[in-house]
């Protein structure tokens, strides 16, 4: 269908025979299949659409099938969604944003059971961030519901979103990057080993993931049987009433909502207070981080904030960019920058994600394409590099022209602070270790950097010892 | 326990036609839990009412955010 008039289909858009996403000159559309033609306008006349669109629940689309844009065969209709400027995996979020995305995916169930539909699919990767809200993307995850059937999409819920949420709650943040591994969700068998005692007291997880992972080891040995057994019709009995289906959903909203944050101390979480920025030189950065921002005459559609901490200077950028993705490798600091996000008068153009830059998310799935890793995504006008490089140098051993390299490859401008030997945050750090640094100096730094960049202008924070340059990547565009 | 676990499929629904495969066990369970589910939320409503009569208490569903309205479909 698509090799046809060779469109730009998007990698992970071809389980679904309803129809596909692509790009074609930029843009991202989404073509609804003949075969799901009546579903689809039930679902958009029926009021559905709307209602979901006016809660801010789904992302909102133009139809433009009268349009000249090409498309495959087949098409009922052509449709151009609002852009999500950043694709985020449930494996970069935190523990809250993935709480909201569940949530957010049950009340469009509820909704959607109103209006005679069903969620056929309960993907985590269904969901974005977008004005730091969740919003659903997938127009035609929709289905007829058919009364008495059973939700389809409870075992995909269960693996995409409560097994993650209660290992991440009931056992440590850092299992979240677990969902990197399985990319179908958690397997509740392997949930149900991990999770503790006091998981099975609650009634919730004990229904939803215990004896839910029971019961799939039950009938996966049965499913031969079973399958040669005739299918019941919609009228004999054992049929799941609206309510029993409506029961299902607050179960598992009270379930999802009773999971609280890990309250972990991280290496990272006091950061700010912690380290030896005096007020003075915190305000002295900020001020310097700010006027290297104001380049006349360059408007930033995305930034990247790298080892962003809680996202102190992805608020101070945001007034100049259309978004500013907000990275750290520490959960407990994007918990808390995702917080921020929601305080009144913060900046809503913050995407706050787990990202550690010393293994960042791989491309996965089918033929390694089918999420993209972070570098494919991270195309940026320009990188703020706040004290990190000391953690990748020093910390990991990088040499500093990779550094330079993989900086150069996600931005065209870089904002980057260098933190010298002298700083009291280095010498801790090769106060346990041999020093096998000699290239880590001011001029070291300067000298890798010059492949990739073109050095503008370099300052010194006052009150420290650090430096920060503000350089353009070479080669123009 | 063979046989409760056959007479238990016969009784719940296996759709046919979903395009990801909802799995045998998810099924059933969910017929099985669905009425219990159904009876609690009976129950936690009608606590609700009683506890309402004595202290101002918010009965609102975690399914319904501060835009849901009673708006239902076009009929």
């Amino acid at each position: 269908m698509l090799q046809e008039i060779n469109l730009s289909a998007i990698s992970s858009s071809f389980r679904d025979p309803s129809g596909f996403v692509f790009q074609h000159a930029g843009v991202i559309y989404r073509q609804v299949n003949d075969c799901a033609a009546e579903t689809f306008e039930k679902f958009t006349e029926g009021g559905l659409y709307q209602a979901l669109v006016e809660k801010g629940y789904l992302v909102r689309h133009e139809d433009v099938t009268d349009s000249e844009v090409p498309r495959g065969s087949a098409c009922h209709r052509l449709l151009r969604p609002v852009a999500v400027p950043y694709i985020s995996y449930p494996y970069e979020w935190c523990f809250s944003q993935l709480k909201d995305a569940a949530l957010l995916t049950l009340r469009i169930q509820a909704v959607a059971i109103k209006y005679g539909f069903s969620l056929k699919d309960a993907s985590a990767y269904n969901v974005q961030f977008l004005d730091g809200k969740p919003i659903f993307i997938d127009t035609l995850s929709f289905e007829c519901y058919v009364e008495g059937e059973p939700w389809v999409a409870y075992r995909q819920f269960c693996q995409h979103f409560l097994a993650p949420l209660a290992l991440s709650s009931l056992v440590d943040p850092r299992l979240g990057r677990l969902s990197m591994t399985h990319i179908d969700g958690i397997p509740l068998d392997l949930a149900c080993r991990l999770l503790p005692f006091k998981s099975r007291l609650s009634v919730g997880l004990q229904t939803h993931i215990h004896l839910h992972a029971k019961f799939q080891s039950s009938y996966a040995d049965m499913a031969g049987e079973s399958s040669s057994r005739p299918r019941r019709t919609k009228n004999s009995r054992g049929r799941i009433s609206k309510s029993g289906l409506h029961a299902i959903l607050e179960s598992l909203a009270t379930t999802v909502n009773r999971l609280k944050r890990s309250s972990g101390i991280t290496e990272w979480a006091n950061y700010y207070s912690e380290t030896n920025y005096t007020d003075n030189s915190t305000k002295a950065k900020h001020d310097l981080v700010k006027k290297f921002l104001a380049i006349p005459g360059q408007e930033f559609n995305t930034i990247h904030d790298l080892g962003a901490n809680s996202g102190e200077f992805s608020r101070i950028a945001a007034p100049l960019a259309k978004l500013v993705v907000s990275q750290d490798i520490d959960p407990v600091a994007v918990e808390s920058n995702y917080q921020l996000l929601k305080e009144k008068g913060s900046p809503r153009n913050v995407l706050p994600l787990l990202q550690d830059l010393t293994a960042p998310a791989p491309g996965i799935g089918w033929a390694n394409t089918e999420r993209d890793s972070f570098v494919q995504r991270g195309r940026s006008d320009l990188v703020l590099a706040l004290a990190l490089i000391h953690h990748l140098c020093i910390g990991n051993n990088v040499p500093l022209v990779s550094v330079s390299q993989l900086l150069a490859a996600l931005g065209k401008w870089l904002i980057i602070e260098f933190v010298p030997k002298s700083d009291s945050q280095v010498v801790r750090m090769l106060s346990t270790r041999k020093d096998v640094f000699p290239d880590y100096t001011r001029e070291g730094f300067e000298t890798s950097f010059e492949n990739d960049f073109v050095l503008n202008r370099v300052e010194r924070v006052e009150g420290s010892e650090r430096l920060l340059y503000i350089m353009k990547r070479r080669g123009g565009d | 326990m063979k046989l409760l676990l056959l007479s238990l499929s016969a009784l719940f629904p296996v759709s046919a036609f979903a395009y990801l495969d909802p799995g045998t066990g998810s099924i059933i369970l969910q017929g099985l839990i669905a009425g219990l589910a159904a009876a609690a939320v009976v129950m936690k409503t009608y606590w609700y009412k009683i506890k309402s009569f004595f202290v101002k208490s918010d009965s609102k569903s975690l399914l319904d955010d501060d835009t849901d309205s009673e708006a239902g479909p076009k009929s």
